[in-house]
């Protein structure tokens, strides 16, 4: 019997019984509430159960690995004698899982000195294993524990120039790609490095990781897309670690040019480059950033992935590519199903999913009948995962606050706690004083979504993270690329964005949060009546890896329609091509940008995965669009997502404008014109670029946001304005949606289609203004993009967010600086200043803590 | 009635509804945030002159004038105040006083 043929036979016969066995009981013991079991257990045979799991762990197979883990894991934290254990901690150092004995050493599940009392054979091999599981930092001189992943893709990153690496969530892999980033820019490798991540949530989360992994080091991080801070590394000796989303990468180019040097460039969440619209511009941004450095370094990051070599294929010719790719757990993931005892509302039979089959772990009692879907939820999530790190996930922020509302009229009260009741205090301040996050977290319970403010956002996980708050409910933001993990989530029916059920690579995304690799030694996944159809229409999903695909690629692939669309596209108007515009607007636009730039897209990178005869049908329609375009290449190029056609349309429109061309321009945001000039600016977007701010009903409002947000107004006084104008016209408030509509608008319209359309017709109006002689009109001063992204428009709130401080601690500041005019250096005189008094200018602890923080890494930077 | 021609600047118009068709088409002339060419508002500033309230809505003196919205989303002339201050006036008030 050959090695692979006995790891089959322990797993189906062997030792299969006391595998599920062990299975019942170390989930059982993760889950609160459960109705105490009448019947005695078997006993487990704990040596033949190790000597199984020393020849599983010998194997690549996930299977063959998740079985040894959970034989390491049972041993450690099950085990009833120091030998068990200590053989559990041996394997579990086999699986390249130091953590996890790190974690038994902390829980007390350990005597200490488990080497002195290993043999001298035994301990001489732990010493191998350790030496071969770690690497070196060069720049530190440490050696830092890794996994087999992590091992790999720390020796091959150096040697090649693309590398794509891909492994399940909890592997490790945000970590360790901070860990060679830093270590590349100490050792000069880089000057100056961009990190791409595709949400502002992710930037913020790895700009502070980043900063805390730097220290006081010399080394810059910053994600504002400012060319005075950019320049001055190239020039200087700073280096910089640039951390953008894409939308921030296109308007830093766009500031610098052409000369746009990246040394090395990492791409996070990289799997996204297939997003419905976004993809399109992350793929973009991509290729614009290596057309200025073809020599730079690539590094991919995504979660589980069929095919991460895919990213590679662009890579330019003579560049080598590698990927590291696992599939390897690093903590045990229990998938568990919730079904209702027939006839007994408050109890539910929880069946784990193991690979032999459905064992039962027992009935858990909930503290009420659950009447209704999301009381079910709630009651669920609140009974089982009571011991806290649980997360729960609801369809829409709407159902998120009420899940989470539910679940803290449950949950046993804890007294008071200072971070809880600062955060609450943040949220009322920063929000408003009916905030519904507020009551809520000083009970250790919390809501989560995308659109929230970052300050706040970043505070709650942090808790989440510290066990403060106990229970998280949260949206699809966090399959949007949020690194939270928890000790368990529990899930019933989950839809990803408006209603469309999740797919199986999406579900295992979320689902893999479960489980924090060094906190925890197994995470749990509780999906609630996986029998219902409307809930899981093609049932628990199996677990499944992403397929990378370009958006380009997929719209490319879907035929005619896209002909269709472009042959349309100068003739009819958008208002007609609506349904089709949401499907091929984007990569049309991208495909024109590039017909402009190469005469032919069948010179594109692309043009190898696609059908040349498709391609050149293409072409033709293509061309016949350029014939009616005088707007460059280069002009194109710098609006990913925004057409060429509309940019043509909208010149063409500027030619025809008889009136005084100062009144194209966006007035002052103080001026009284200031709101008006937006609505029509807003119209005329909708009517040549891309209907944007449709229908045209909402186009006041959609000004009104942009301005307010402009003026540096905080979300607070928005919020309060918006109850204001209700209350004018006699309309009845609903607070709730109310204050999530202004969150939505500030960040979907204000922060995202605001600066991606602005910025192009600010572009093709100074091209305009040019052509007619009117350079006078022109500002050259900080482009109406960046306003908009950080909603600043003077030169204290933007030195304010140079410091890196959130917009909403950089707007409570504002209110109390006189001077509208501080550059960096006199923001941070004013600040220290009043250091010590910052809580008596009523300003909420949690921004102060920020603003005392920025100040001292900034003079970390400056002064070393 | 018999007609009264009304100058405003100069315009000259048989009767007092042709300037105020004339002011409502230049009205619509402009975009919402749109400030008045020159030539424009040398006939507002006559009409303006004409208000009832004229004394009062001029203040301290005009630097210029706009189009911009105005309650329940109608769209007004505004006088652009010398000393930063806005204010909207009513085009009938100017004509048939």
């Amino acid at each position: 019997m050959n090695l692979a043929l006995l790891q089959e036979w322990l797993l189906t016969d062997g030792v299969a019984d006391d595998l599920n066995e062990l299975v019942r009981r170390t989930v059982a013991d993760e889950i609160d509430n459960l109705v105490p079991d009448e019947e005695p257990r078997p006993q487990l045979d704990w040596p033949r159960l190790l000597l199984a799991g020393s020849t599983l762990a010998r194997s690549q197979t996930r299977t063959y690995q998740e079985a040894a883990l959970r034989i390491a894991t049972g041993a450690l934290t099950l085990g009833a004698s120091r030998e068990v254990k200590d053989a559990g901690a041996i394997l579990c150092e086999k699986l390249a899982n130091a953590r996890a004995v790190t974690l038994a050493d902390d829980r007390g599940y350990l005597e200490s000195n488990l080497h002195g009392r290993l043999g001298v054979a035994m301990r001489l091999e732990a010493e191998r294993r350790k030496i071969d599981q770690s690497v070196l930092v060069r720049s530190s001189g440490d050696w830092l524990p890794v996994n087999d992943f992590q091992l790999r893709f720390w020796s091959s990153a150096g040697d090649h120039g693309w590398l794509s690496a891909s492994a399940p969530t909890a592997s490790g892999k945000t970590f360790l790609v901070l860990q060679w980033l830093v270590e590349q820019m100490r050792s000069g490798a880089a000057k100056v490095a961009l990190y791409l991540a595709p949400t502002r949530a992710l930037v913020s989360e790895i700009e502070e990781q980043l900063q805390m992994l730097l220290g006081d080091s010399k080394i810059g991080v910053s994600s504002l897309p400012l060319r005075d801070r950019y320049d001055a590394s190239l020039q200087g000796s700073v280096q910089q670690i640039l951390v953008f989303t894409q939308e921030r990468l296109h308007l830093l180019a766009n500031a610098v040019g052409d000369a746009f040097q990246i040394d090395l460039l990492v791409v996070d969440e990289a799997h996204k480059i297939g997003d419905h619209q976004r993809g399109v511009v992350l793929q973009d941004a991509i290729e614009r950033v290596e057309r200025a450095n073809p020599t730079m370094n690539v590094v991919f990051i995504s979660p589980a992935t069929q095919n991460p070599e895919e990213l590679l294929a662009d890579a330019p010719p003579g560049v080598g590519t590698t990927s590291v790719d696992s599939d390897s757990p690093t903590v045990l993931q229990n998938l568990i199903v919730a079904e209702q005892v027939p006839g007994k509302p408050k109890l539910w039979r929880l069946t784990a999913r193991a690979r032999s089959g459905d064992l039962q772990v027992g009935v858990l009692q909930l503290a009420s009948k659950a009447s209704t879907l999301r009381k079910r939820l709630a009651l669920i999530a609140a009974a089982a995962g009571e011991r806290g790190g649980t997360l729960v996930y609801a369809n829409g922020a709407a159902e998120a606050e009420e899940v989470a509302e539910l679940i803290s009229q449950i949950i046993p009260e804890r007294g008071l706690d200072d971070e809880l009741t600062e955060l609450a205090d943040l949220a009322r301040k920063g929000v408003h004083r009916n905030f519904r996050l507020a009551p809520l977290v000083e009970k250790g319970v919390a809501f989560h979504y995308g659109n929230m403010p970052s300050l706040i956002r970043l505070e709650i996980e942090r808790l989440f993270k510290g066990g403060k708050i106990r229970f998280l409910v949260c949206t699809s933001t966090l399959i949007e690329g949020v690194n939270l993990a928890c000790r368990t989530i529990v899930l019933r029916g989950p839809r990803k964005g408006k209603g469309r059920p999740m797919e199986a690579h999406d579900f295992w995304n979320l689902a893999g949060r479960a489980g924090r690799w060094g906190n925890e030694f197994q995470g749990n996944i509780i999906c609630i009546d996986p029998g219902d159809q409307n809930a899981w229409p093609t049932g628990v999903p199996e677990r499944a890896r992403y397929p990378i695909r370009r958006e380009s690629d997929a719209v490319l692939d879907r035929g005619e329609g896209l002909s269709d669309y472009l042959n349309r596209r100068n003739t009819v108007p958008l208002s007609e091509l609506a349904r089709e515009a949401d499907e091929f607007e984007q990569v049309g636009a991208f495909l024109l940008t590039t017909y402009l730039r190469l005469g032919s897209i069948t010179r594109a990178n692309f043009a190898k995965r696609h059908d040349a005869s498709a391609l050149e049908k293409i072409d033709v329609s293509l061309s016949e669009l350029a014939g009616n375009i005088e707007i460059s290449a280069e002009l194109a190029g710098r609006h990913p997502g925004v057409s060429a056609v509309g940019m043509q349309g909208l010149l063409n429109a500027f030619r025809a404008y008889e009136n005084d061309p100062a009144n194209l321009l966006p007035a002052e945001v103080e001026s009284f014109d200031s709101y008006d000039r937006f609505v029509t600016i807003m119209r005329r977007i909708n009517e040549y670029l891309y209907p944007a701010f449709e229908p045209d009903s909402a186009v006041k409002l959609h000004a009104l946001i942009v301005v307010q947000w402009l003026q540096g107004m905080s979300l607070a006084r928005m919020i309060q304005k918006t109850i204001d104008y209700q209350k004018e016209l006699g309309r009845e408030i609903k607070l709730p949606a109310l204050i999530r509509n202004t969150m939505d608008l500030v960040e979907q319209t204000a922060r995202f289609k605001a600066p991606k359309y602005l910025s192009a017709y600010m572009d093709i109006l100074n091209l305009h203004l040019r052509e007619i002689g009117r350079e006078d009109l022109i500002d050259d001063g900080l482009d109406i993009g960046t306003q908009l992204e950080f909603g600043i428009s003077s030169r204290t709130l933007l030195s304010l967010m140079e410091l890196g401080l959130s917009r909403m601690s950089a707007v409570v500041l504002y209110e109390k600086i006189a001077r509208d005019d501080l550059d960096k250096p006199a923001c941070i005189q004013w600040i220290e200043e009043r250091s010590e008094e910052l809580e008596a200018l009523e300003i909420p602890a949690i921004i102060a803590r920020e603003v005392r923080e920025k100040v001292r890494i900034q003079k970390g930077v400056s002064f070393q | 009635m018999p007609a009264h021609p009304i100058s405003l600047g100069p315009m000259h118009f048989a009767k007092k509804g042709d300037a105020l068709a004339y002011l409502k088409q230049l009205l619509y002339k402009y975009d919402l945030g749109d400030r008045l060419s020159d030539k424009d508002a040398e006939v507002l500033m006559a009409a303006l002159n004409r208000h009832p309230d004229a004394k009062v809505k001029i203040g301290p003196g005009v630097a210029d004038f706009s189009v911009r919205t105005a309650d329940f989303g109608s769209r007004c002339f505004w006088v652009n105040r010398t000393d930063g201050t806005t204010e909207k006036f009513s085009l009938n008030a100017c004509v048939w006083h």
